[in-house]
């Protein structure tokens, strides 16, 4: 008796030992994962101090800081920056919705039909290479000056991102499901909806993840070069103007709607895709 | 409506060799025969362009509650005959009958054969209950029947209280149960088995021999139980087929004389449980010694 309540005592304090481990190896982790980009500001800063680096260029990041503090404390400029904000998430919502569901429906039809693959799929193979900015001037003479044609240079860089993933997903996942279908003669609407595109949606996931790194690249390019509103044109403006700080404030939005947008990619994948160990 | 019973028959046109082989003699097919395959033949064509012959003139008949476990060397083209009795592959020729024992109604609620892979085959998106019911989607079942098979074959295989979980957070062998009980759910005239525990570690293999045993012991399956383990053959069949190396044919077949009823270390102990493998034994070990010389000769 007095044998086994040791036993269990001594598994107690050893598991302790273990959560405690566990738990130090997260503080860790997250402590250098933040502790070394303040690092490298820190040494920005000092840098920009003591001389070493160009203060018009590249101001302390104190001096950005309190920059981005007194912009964002006057309500005139802070509206406007909300409205930019506004206006780049709009064309990237549309733009991402357009062109990732045809993607994702493009991509599917291209793995269901042998006929539709082999007369789009040479054409999707040979355009994806070029740089979608590239298309930008043909767009703006197809689509003019405006919204539309962001929106569809947004809308073409996830539909490629998202239809090829979609389509080697439907061609490439573990042929054993499919086979599953066949010899369970399993009725084709079933087959596609509760086999296939599963079986598929780990890729089809990644091409939404992708797509949305891609859109973001492109709605600020596109801003860049055509566009007096958005926070493309946000940046872009603010550098022209040498306004240093301002500029940093978009740059720090941008960063921010990319490193949002990866988290509620990873949330989704998580949740539409339990059984793939991520 | 036809009688009660109906045969129907697959014979593939794409290469005509049993056209000389005249039609059944005997009007109605034997009562106790489940399958009948003659002459199956099947030629790969890899991208050389050198043809391969798999199978070079399968004939074998199975009958009604008959076991048949097929042995043999890896590449005799026993995987592919189990692929072309599926459905998963059209491209052979020969015929293959399957004896319907009820026409009609029945036939629509059992499916001609079920198959369990040899690989993990559950969909992992789905729960354990929804990949055996996605296997009766097939099927004219309704929601009542589909729910009275789901529980069946879960309880049979010992599944009953894993229905709501989810392939992945269940073990290699369970997850092998539940295709097992996917295959059975479907009540096939001929249960179609690629080498069921091939992936699994040496122990559970153990007790699913003896869960099989007693499963078909409960259902009077028809299997056709492919396999490259001696042992394995020997402990679940009523007859092990052996093929020959490539291009598959059927080199022997040895009844398995332990009856119906079986249990595992029973039948180990029986000396004639040693002597057959030990026999079966030479007889694939000729096969695969050979099917290594080829290989080297082709090299």
């Amino acid at each position: 008796m007095a044998d086994i309540a040791l036993a269990g005592a001594d598994t107690f304090a050893a598991s302790q030992r273990l959560v405690r481990a566990r738990r130090m190896r997260a503080v860790t982790q997250v402590a250098l994962g933040i502790g070394f980009p303040l690092l490298l500001i820190a040494i920005w800063e000092v840098l920009a101090r003591f001389g070493f680096i160009d203060q018009r260029f590249f101001p302390a990041p104190s001096k950005v800081a309190s920059g981005m503090v007194s912009l964002l404390g006057d309500p005139d400029q802070r509206g406007r920056l909300l409205i930019d904000i506004g206006v780049t998430y709009e064309r990237l919502a549309i733009g991402y919705v357009l062109g990732s569901v045809i993607g994702v429906i493009a991509g599917i039809t291209m793995g269901l039909s042998a006929t539709v693959r082999f007369c789009l799929g040479p054409l999707v193979s040979a355009t994806f290479p070029t740089p979608k900015l590239a298309i930008f001037p043909l767009l703006i003479v197809i689509f003019g000056l405006g919204d539309p044609s962001k929106i569809a240079l947004v809308s073409l860089g996830v539909f490629y991102m998202t239809c090829i993933n979609t389509l080697s997903g439907v061609l490439y996942s573990n042929p054993l499901h499919r086979d599953v279908a066949t010899a369970f003669k399993i009725p084709a609407w079933i087959r596609w909806t509760r086999i296939v595109v599963p079986s598929a949606l780990p890729s089809i996931i990644t091409g939404l993840k992708l797509g949305l790194g891609q859109a973001l690249i492109l709605v600020v390019s596109a801003e860049f070069v055509s566009a007096d509103t958005g926070l493309g044109h946000f940046i872009w403006d603010s550098w022209q103007v040498l306004d240093i700080p301002r500029m940093f404030v978009g740059l720090v939005m941008v960063a921010l709607t990319g490193g949002g947008a990866v988290l509620l990619g990873e949330a989704l994948e998580r949740r539409l895709t339990p059984w793939v160990s991520h | 409506m036809a009688g009660p019973i109906a045969a129907t028959r697959e014979r593939n046109p794409a290469v005509s060799t049993t056209n000389a082989q005249p039609p059944r003699a005997d009007a109605g097919p034997k009562a106790d025969v489940a399958l009948d395959l003659r002459d199956l033949r099947r030629v790969f064509l890899p991208r050389n362009n050198v043809p391969v012959e798999a199978l070079a003139g399968v004939s074998l008949s199975v009958r009604q509650g008959e076991v048949v476990a097929i042995l043999g060397p890896s590449g005799c083209g026993k995987s592919s005959l189990l692929r072309i009795l599926a459905g998963l592959d059209r491209d052979y020729s020969g015929a293959i009958d399957w004896h319907v024992t009820h026409a009609g109604d029945e036939a629509d609620r059992r499916l001609r054969s079920a198959t369990v892979f040899q690989g993990d085959s559950t969909l992992p998106w789905l729960t354990v209950e929804d990949n055996v019911r996605i296997g009766l989607s097939g099927l004219h079942v309704d929601a009542a029947e589909a729910e009275r098979r789901i529980a069946h074959y879960l309880g049979l295989v010992g599944l009953g209280r894993f229905r709501k979980s989810y392939p992945h957070e269940l073990s290699g062998g369970m997850r092998q149960r539940a295709a097992i009980a996917r295959a059975l759910a479907t009540e096939p005239l001929v249960l179609l088995m690629d080498e069921p525990l091939a992936a699994l570690d040496a122990q559970t293999r153990l007790v699913m021999q003896q869960e099989l045993l007693r499963i078909w012991g409960e259902t009077r399956s028809t299997a056709v139980y492919i396999t490259h383990d001696i042992g394995e053959a020997l402990m679940l069949a009523d007859r092990v087929v052996v093929m020959t190396g490539r291009p598959g044919r059927i080199k022997l077949t040895q009844d398995v004389p332990f009856g119906g009823k079986r249990e595992v270390a029973q039948v180990r102990a029986d000396p004639r449980f040693g002597q057959l493998e030990s026999a079966l034994w030479r007889s694939v070990a000729e096969e695969v010694g050979q099917s290594l010389t080829q290989t080297r000769g082709g090299e």
